[in-house]
């Protein structure tokens, strides 16, 4: 029935029912078209330890005399952990299940300058490589191959601002439109030229390209986003603060049938050094208000299945308080992701406050390029190949999602990587990972779930495995490709079969 | 030695000016040589100017924030400097203060005192051309980066680190060039000092208390002033700096070997400002043709620019003012600590757009939202201002080379020409034809609206 090559044998056998679950009809784990992200950034490095707070560590209390939020009055999560007393709009929301919160994100030897770390956070990359072109950008690239020769009808991209993030940017081009408010954008770009002539081979004619290239874009794109705009409607009326104003227009837009899979909204004043209590408070409480009207509204308009919230900041901030009432900067924090789609909970152990770095600030536990990975995976449905090109390196996802492989990484038992190429004419690569010893059965199923072929079943040790299916032994047609263990863990994967 | 061509005069103009008109050109032109041209004008010693009004010497209190005089000061302030741009002739002073703003960059959103913001501007401008290791030492000090990066009130024994990170960071050596524990430490040696009324004030009390203190490997009890000579020995300092200037006034990437040249020039001098303006005004390098046209104008250069190249008499400083803040170039507030980051970050969609908009509102008299916008151009008073005027071919080359410093093509050439004619033959052209105002307008919107008038 199937052939396989690099040694591996494999017997075609019954399913043993009562270990391995029946497959699901459904096909698990694919994004579904229309995703959206919408990125909050939170400019200046959110103090982490005061926003998510380990508030049965008596460490915390000790380091923090003055502005420590006593546990009284914050919210209480699960894991010892407290929210913020603002973030009440968010609290309702992880009691629904619906936000995630990834504890000690950072990346190895963490930057503390705002603009080095914003632009490592900006670019996905570590912390002792620089790189100009943004990680969404190169995502945008592999959703827009042909962009800049030929562009999409729709933005690829929109920022509510006025500067265009290093996110968003690459070296062909620049993917972000970024506008204010989406009417004044449209009278705006009335009267604007593009020149299409090629300009001279110069260090000024490549300055004249980029900005021929951004009037084009804006010429092109107005028109869209205002009727977008026009036709989209928020469904509740939006806090009257700079990002709930942000907030509206993303749904507006969305709602209106903008087809643009990445939003960016910001929010700064988080470099509290100084006072922060008062500071830091507000902060929360504004984008605590914005993200439950935003998810409101978006449940409100049937559009929640499609869209998801991501925060991040340039860095945490020091354990310790230091002497103006406020906190300097520091590595590791939290960030959330919240959504109907998202698998509620908090991540990871709770931050460590006696184990720290040589400068006595929080070590981090997991890369923010993993939970950047599980984003573009699980959410936006991008294949494990292309998400490891984005990033040069393969990070391991976290569980955020409800379609996420469950488990901390530390948990994982096991890795079933998308089948290449997909769909399959003459043969096609499986790959898969076993990180515990087990019994495993990987195996075809047809849509129906009925077991079409088993490729192998039997116990595996720690290691990389591949497997070459033939496709040509196949009808043409959808199937699932399912790696299972007795531990519990299951992946699947669709694969499509063409024999021409 | 670069010789004097025109060219190379209005490449100079641009890049040391915020902008300039057809008799500034010709002005500059009158002196013959660049050497004379950077010693008598551009870099020659210009008195400070009076302040804006009698508030600035007012103690700052409380009072003025609710009362909203402290928003009121501040515009007024800003206008004071704007108009200082416009009207500074063949001096470079503004443009260098508008340089030492955006390094020593401060937020007036933090430091909610104008007079204090004036101090700090008045700062810049007596060290415009002046001694850069003494103006660190003195903006250490200064009541405006006190507030702003939190050095007001910080203690010895829990130093705020806010301001001896950028100190080094963005102010002096650049990143990469010290530690961790550096910062930490000279935030220790900078403790100590307090905003008091207009002053600022020093206590010993405040500051730390180790025996000394260990920053870029040298021990010593140090404070402020033999911290700022302990930086300015490290070789990175005056490259970081020069380095900032090359990217600042002739292309966002900088040449590292004239960088250097131009530290060794930087440290020869004691670290003078005025000797490596000088240096670079008069290099080859400065006019090679890959350097033409290769800037992004920042907006004041955009805005006050254009007011010079029109020539407007009373310019509308509301729509200035305004326009500023749309187009992400609000004075007093730079986005933070590393200020404008300046080149392609000033466009985006919505800025570039904008950007249109104002030169349009020049000639329309309204903005982009319909507003009325005063002072705008009278067509046929200005073109009557150049000799060639009633030769069309003569007039339009000239309006193209007062206005864009990028090569443009005969094709383009011809295009805009065309703009002004409009259907009539060039020997028929004369600003006594009908609709001529019209036709002058419409040639010069286009002109400004073409993407290469955003660079210089």
């Amino acid at each position: 029935m199937a052939v396989l090559s690099g040694g591996v044998t494999f017997g075609i056998g019954s399913m043993p029912g009562k270990a391995f679950a029946q497959i699901p009809s459904a096909l698990a784990g694919q994004a579904e078209p229309g995703k959206v992200l919408v990125i909050i950034q939170l400019g200046g490095g959110n103090d982490g330890l005061n926003t998510v707070i380990p508030g049965e560590d008596d460490k915390y209390y000790t380091a923090r005399p003055n502005i420590a939020i006593p546990k009284a009055s914050a919210l209480k999560l699960d894991k010892d952990m407290y929210l913020h007393p603002s973030m009440v709009g968010i609290k309702k929301l992880y009691d629904a299940g619906q936000v995630a919160i990834a504890q000690n994100i950072g990346y190895p030897n963490p930057n503390r300058s705002h603009f080095r770390a914003t632009d490592i956070w900006n670019t996905g990359s570590a912390s002792n490589v620089v790189l100009e072109e943004g990680w969404a950008g190169r995502y945008l690239l592999t959703q827009y191959p042909n962009f800049p020769i030929q562009m999409p009808k729709h933005p690829m991209a929109v920022q509510l601002g006025s500067v265009e993030s290093l996110a968003f940017q690459s070296d062909l081009g620049r993917f972000g439109t970024v506008f204010e408010d989406p009417n004044l954008f449209y009278q705006l770009v009335n009267g604007s030229t593009a020149d299409m002539d090629a300009p001279p081979k110069t260090q000024a004619g490549e300055e004249l390209g980029f900005l021929n290239q951004v009037a084009a874009a804006s010429i092109q794109f107005a028109t869209v986003i205002q009727s977008s705009a026009a036709k989209g409607k928020n469904s509740l009326t939006y806090p009257s603060t700079g990002l709930g104003r942000q907030l509206g227009i993303v749904s507006k837009l969305v709602s209106g049938g903008l087809n643009t899979p990445i939003y960016l909204v910001n929010i700064g004043g988080f470099d509290t050094h100084t006072n922060q209590l008062t500071q830091h408070a507000n902060l929360w409480r504004t984008i605590s208000e914005a993200v439950s009207a935003f998810q409101t509204d978006l449940k409100n308009q049937n559009l929640a299945d499609r869209v998801s919230v991501m925060t991040f900041s340039e860095f945490g901030r020091r354990i310790n308080q230091n002497g103006s009432l406020g906190t300097d900067h520091g590595t590791a924090a939290p960030m959330f992701v919240i959504g109907k789609t998202v698998r509620g909970g908090i991540l990871g152990a709770n931050p460590d406050l006696t184990s720290v770095d040589a400068n006595g600030d929080l070590k981090f536990k997991y890369d923010y390029r993993q939970v950047y990975s599980t984003v573009l995976r699980d959410h936006l449905g991008l294949d494990n190949v292309r998400t490891a090109t984005i990033f040069q390196s393969t990070f391991e996802r976290l569980p955020l999602y409800n379609n996420s492989i469950e488990g901390m990484p530390e948990q994982h038992t096991m890795e079933l990587l998308v089948p290449w190429p997909n769909p399959i004419r003459q043969t096609g690569l499986i790959q898969y990972g076993i990180f515990v010893e087990t019994d495993i059965l990987l195996a075809v199923y047809d849509i129906q779930g009925r077991l079409i072929l088993n490729l192998f079943e039997g116990k595996r040790a720690v290691g990389s495995y591949s497997v070459t299916l033939e496709g040509s032994l196949l009808a043409s047609g959808h199937y699932i490709l399912s790696l299972q263990n007795l531990r519990g863990g299951r992946i699947t994967r669709s694969i499509q079969i063409q024999n021409d | 030695m670069p010789g004097a061509s025109p060219s190379n005069v209005r490449h100079l103009l641009s890049r040391t000016l915020f902008g300039f008109s057809a008799n500034d050109y010709e002005k500059a032109m009158g002196y013959g040589s660049l050497t004379s041209l950077v010693d008598q004008a551009l870099l020659a010693p210009v008195p400070l100017p009076a302040a804006p009004n009698a508030w600035v010497s007012l103690v700052p209190a409380q009072a003025q924030q609710s009362s909203g005089d402290a928003g009121r000061w501040y515009t007024e302030l800003t206008q004071w400097w704007n108009k200082r741009m416009y009207t500074q002739g063949l001096s470079m002073q503004e443009k260098v203060v508008l340089f030492l703003h955006n390094h020593f960059s401060c937020e007036r959103d933090k430091v909610n005192y104008p007079q204090y913001m004036y101090q700090q501007n008045q700062l810049f401008r007596k060290f415009a051309f002046g001694n850069f290791k003494q103006l660190v030492k003195e903006i250490s000090v200064d009541p405006t980066m006190l507030i702003y990066l939190d050095g007001n009130n910080s203690r010895g024994a829990a130093p705020n680190e806010n301001y001896g990170r950028e100190l080094l960071e963005l102010f002096t050596i650049g990143i990469g060039n010290y530690s961790e524990n550096d910062v930490k430490q000279a935030a220790k040696a900078l403790s100590g000092y307090q905003v008091r009324g207009l002053t600022v004030i020093y206590d010993p009390a405040r500051s730390y208390t180790n025996a000394s203190l260990t920053i870029l490997g040298k021990t010593a009890k140090f404070n402020v002033n033999s911290l700022v000579d302990l930086i300015f020995e490290q070789k990175a300092t005056a490259e970081f700096i020069c380095r900032k200037i090359y990217q600042h006034f002739v292309y966002y990437k900088a040449d590292e070997v004239f960088v250097k040249k131009m530290a060794d020039v930087f440290r020869s001098n004691n670290f003078e400002l005025k000797p490596v303006f000088r240096f670079l005004m008069l290099s080859d390098e400065f006019y090679q043709p890959s350097i033409l046209a290769s800037r992004i104008k920042n907006p004041q250069e955009l805005m006050i620019g254009s007011l010079k190249l029109l020539q407007i008499p009373v310019p509308d400083w509301n729509n200035v003012f305004e326009l500023a803040r749309t187009l992400q170039m609000q004075l007093f507030q730079p986005p933070d600590v590393a200020g404008w980051p300046g080149q392609r970050e000033w466009i985006s969609s919505t800025t570039y757009s904008h950007r249109g908009g104002f030169t349009d509102s020049l000639l329309s008299g309204k903005r982009f939202n319909g507003a009325n916008v005063t002072g705008k151009l009278n067509p046929l008073v200005y073109a009557r201002s150049f000799a060639n005027c009633e030769k069309a071919v003569a007039f339009v080359n000239q309006l193209i080379d007062l206005f864009i410093v990028f090569p443009i093509s005969d094709t383009k050439r011809a295009f805009l020409l065309e703009t002004m004619l409009e259907g009539t033959i060039a020997a028929n052209w004369s600003t006594n034809t009908p609709q001529a105002d019209v036709r002058i307008a419409r040639l010069i919107k286009a002109m400004m609206r073409m993407p290469e008038y955003q660079l210089n």
